[in-house]
């Protein structure tokens, strides 16, 4: 504990040392208590979920980085890039004189081996790539120059970049144990070069981390003239306690999935406010396309009529969502802009239920609906569908479950459910993140893909869209992908999310990406 | 005595074992693949299949099981699968924020249960009595989330006498790690500012843990006494005139202690499992938030160290309880 101690000052020290003359003036380094989750460890190549994000932003550089709403893709690290005609050979060249939080030269080393360590150990984001990139693929040209060849066509390679962290790696090579590539290691400390650095002795897993503001980050701070010098973050777990929280001034902000009934009572106290953003995060409920009587289109239309959109955007979330037709988010290229949405229709669907009927489909057995019972949304969709299912007199239950349980059960179509409830977030801002993933009939056996739709022309639409490197043309491909996954009704598309985040009033600057949820503390400034 | 310690102790291993060996079978029946979870987003089944291969998970149970207790016998929990950290760390972490939660809610529970039963037994079928029947029947009904929330909006958003989460608040550093309970280590190295905090931190989630405890041993000992004082030796000396204070203090409480003792004694139980939903509300970093992570993400190495700790704890906890039977009551002191 002295040690870390003596961190604490010495860090302090550090930045008191680092900061601009006019923020010593005012005696006091700014900070803010960002109220958000954070991941279960702070290995970027080993966690992978919407946390992550967080620590990925602020303490480590990408190659590519999302930023602003529609989230544009930027160089970030990379200074330029080159794709071979057949979209497989990409060479990326680097920003010079861009160190690490030690000080150290960030080059084309730490790339390769960022990649490598990734691709080797097979966690994290890694499934983004190793369909398609060996790790003995990533090669260093020269200091500020890495070359990728991919194993077969895949333009949405550009896209995913941004997941990947570089990581310094010198410093995790000297942690290494066991090769066990600094995995234990870097699971509690960080080894970037992003615009905050992480304070190991405060870091206490998904309690509490400390991130002190890298004056030295290759970006500069020109852009932000009263950036936050010190982000303390410390979840609130708690949705009635996180507001309190923040009313009361205790933490600055919370995270982006307010709950919708709480957004007047933010709105109404004093100092704070809530953020709406549209984001990329579309809610569906999943049909097993595979299983009687969901192999049957004209049931699954019958499914679909069954559910009140409108009753549940309306009244239940009060309007912060966005009816969205088809997989593909509304506010992404695509996403086909005359799809017709699914509206709630009783009379039609029994008309669709009958022609099933009239089919062979036995629509007699008692059907299943999963739900994760922490998610209060996913609850209230499935009774809202029950409902819809009593009214054609067709019987559905409603069985709690959890994610683990939900990715695990998507292994095969025999264990698959009926149906179940969960939303497709943003990790890379490509159709392959929504349709190309969940439709392509090669990804059965991952949640993703967890309906068991299979379509020839779909596949090979999808197919086509990731190996084009042209962007309109693969809007086509997946325009036309959209319109028939939808008329087959694999799903029931609901809504897009409208991310609500509370926060202080002195929090200023904040600028939401659907990628990691507006948590890039880099734009913030600070008001008193 | 000596003995009798020795033998609970090594009662305590074969115990454990099968607590561990429930547990670890339990994992492996309940649906939810860790593979997969590890995998996370887009992994391919090859891609689960070689992280299964990796971490062991499609060997048999047997030698599953065989290789964690070799780990557990050199006192290692092991790597968690899902974060990388050590699970021994983030144990030594959190286990002394629950217990500190726990000991001052049992301290609430036992002091406060006891010395209202007595004053209910004492003052037998008066307005007091009834009040304190009253209360505890809603003690142990009221949902401890809500009656969690009524407090945090009265005392934290109301009244502002109190803080509304945490252990610390935001920024503040935590005392020297001596014992990780922070109102001793902040005594111990003088920080009597950082103590005042922690304690301060520390009285609504203790008071929404202790509520059903106190509640059970206030009626205990309520109805212990008044089975007490209606045996011979207490009307003997009440007729013989002696005061009554002097009857209760050294003769009926003493006389009446041993049930609400083993009762105090298994509430340590379910405090640490009620503190689940308490560490929860009011963010307190302890085993019960972390075992709760643990179950969602699958994270089997995880939810078997908490099981093994609160085991350990328990078992250890139950041998005091009977050492202090036999400190109340000399006869069960004899038969150890």
């Amino acid at each position: 504990m002295k040690t870390s101690l003596l961190r604490s000052v010495a860090l302090a020290a550090t930045l008191m040392a680092a900061l601009p003359a006019g923020a010593q003036a005012q005696d006091k380094p700014s900070e803010i208590v960002w109220g958000d989750t954070l991941p279960k460890g702070l290995d970027p190549h080993v966690v992978y979920d919407v946390p992550m994000q967080f620590i990925l932003l602020n303490n480590y550089d990408g190659l590519f980085r999302y930023v602003g709403n529609p989230p544009e893709l930027q160089p970030w690290l990379a200074e330029g890039y080159e794709v071979s005609d057949d979209a497989l050979t990409w060479t990326i060249t680097l920003k010079p004189d861009v160190t690490f939080h030690d000080g150290s030269a960030l080059t084309a080393d730490d790339v390769v081996y960022s990649f490598k360590r990734l691709l080797e150990m097979g966690q994290g984001p890694s499934g983004a790539f190793k369909p398609v990139l060996k790790p003995d693929n990533v090669t260093k040209v020269d200091d500020l120059t890495v070359q990728f060849v991919l194993d077969k066509p895949y333009t949405p390679f550009l896209a995913a970049l941004p997941l990947v962290a570089i990581v310094n790696e010198d410093l995790v090579k000297e942690h290494e144990k066991d090769g066990d590539w600094g995995a234990e290691w870097l699971a509690s400390n960080e080894a970037g070069s992003g615009a905050y650095s992480i304070d190991p002795s405060t870091y206490r897993p998904q309690e509490n981390v400390d991130m002190m503001r890298f004056e030295d980050h290759f970006y500069g701070w020109d852009d932000n003239a009263n950036p936050v010098d010190i982000v303390r973050a410390a979840p609130v777990k708690e949705t009635s306690t996180r507001v309190l929280a923040l009313i009361r001034g205790d933490i600055d902000a919370t995270d982006s999935y307010l709950p919708t009934d709480q957004v007047e009572r933010v709105e109404k106290a004093d100092g704070v406010h809530v953020a709406q953003d549209e984001s990329m995060r579309v809610m569906l409920i999943r049909m097993n396309n595979q299983r009687p009587p969901f192999d049957n289109k004209n049931f699954r239309k019958c499914v679909s009529h069954a559910f009140n959109y409108d009753g549940f955007i309306s009244i239940i979330l009060k309007d912060y969502a966005i009816r969205n037709a088809g997989p593909i988010p509304n506010n992404l290229w695509g996403a086909p802009a005359d799809l017709e949405p699914y509206s709630y229709d009783i009379e039609k669907a029994k008309e669709f239920c009958d022609a099933a009927r009239a089919e062979g489909a036995d629509l007699d057995r008692p059907m299943e609906i999963q739900i994760q019972s922490a998610l209060d949304q996913t609850t209230q969709s499935a009774q809202l569908l029950q409902a819809g299912f009593q009214e054609l007199g067709l019987t559905l239950n409603l069985v709690p479950s959890t994610w683990a349980q939900l990715t695990t059960d998507a292994a095969s179509v025999e264990t698959t459910p009926d149906m179940w409830v969960h939303w497709v977030s943003t990790y890379f801002v490509d159709p392959e993140n929504w349709i190309g993933q969940m439709y392509d009939s090669q990804f059965h056996g991952t949640w993703k893909a967890s309906s068991w739709y299979q379509n020839d022309k779909v596949d090979e639409l999808l197919r086509e869209a990731r190996a084009e490197t042209d962007q309109s043309k693969r809007a086509t491909l997946y325009e036309e992908a959209s319109r028939i996954v939808v008329e087959d009704a694999a799903d029931v598309w609901i809504y897009n999310t409208v991310q609500l985040r509370g926060l202080s009033d002195k929090v200023q600057g904040y600028k939401f990406s659907p990628v990691g949820s507006g948590g890039d503390i880099r734009w913030i400034s600070i008001e008193d | 005595m000596f003995r009798f310690v020795l033998r609970r102790i090594l009662l305590m291993v074969p115990v454990l074992f099968g607590l561990l060996l429930l547990t670890f079978v339990m994992l492996q029946m309940v649906p939810g693949d860790p593979a997969a979870t590890l995998a996370g987003e887009n992994a391919t089944p090859e891609q689960i299949a070689e992280i299964r291969q990796k971490f062991g998970f499609d060997d048999p149970i047997v030698v599953q099981f065989g290789r964690y207790l070799g780990q557990i016998a050199q006192g290692d929990f092991g790597v968690s699968a899902y974060s990388r950290r050590p699970v021994g760390d983030d144990i030594v972490l959190r286990l002394p924020a629950t217990l500190e939660l726990t000991l001052v809610a049992l301290g609430i529970a036992a002091v406060g249960g006891i010395l209202v039963g007595t004053l209910a037994a004492v003052w037998h079928n008066s307005p007091f009595d009834h009040g304190v029947r009253i209360l505890s029947v809603a003690g142990l009904a009221v949902a401890s989330f809500w009656f969690a929330i009524m407090l945090q909006m009265l005392f934290a958003m109301e009244l502002d006498w109190l803080p509304l989460r945490g252990r610390l608040p935001t920024g503040l550093a935590a005392p020297p790690d001596v014992t990780g309970l922070y109102l001793v280590d902040s005594l111990v190295a003088g920080q009597f500012g950082t103590f005042w905090q922690a304690l301060q931190h520390l009285i609504l989630p203790a008071f929404t843990l202790s509520l059903g405890g106190l509640a059970t041993i206030a009626r205990f000992t309520r109805s212990s006494i008044i089975e007490t004082m209606q045996r011979d030796f207490v009307t003997y000396e009440e007729a013989v005139g002696y005061p009554k204070r002097r009857i209760i203090l050294p003769y009926v409480l003493r006389n009446s202690l041993v049930s609400p003792v083993t009762q105090i004694g298994l509430l340590f139980g379910q405090l640490i499992a009620g503190a689940v939903v308490v560490e929860s509300i009011f963010d307190w970093p302890g085993l019960g938030s972390y075992l709760v992570e643990a179950i969602f993400t699958s994270d089997y190495k995880a939810i078997l160290a908490v099981t093994l700790v609160v085991g350990v704890i328990y078992a250890a906890v139950n041998i005091v309880v009977d050492l202090i039977h036999g400190i109340i009551d000399p006869r069960v002191a004899d038969q150890m």
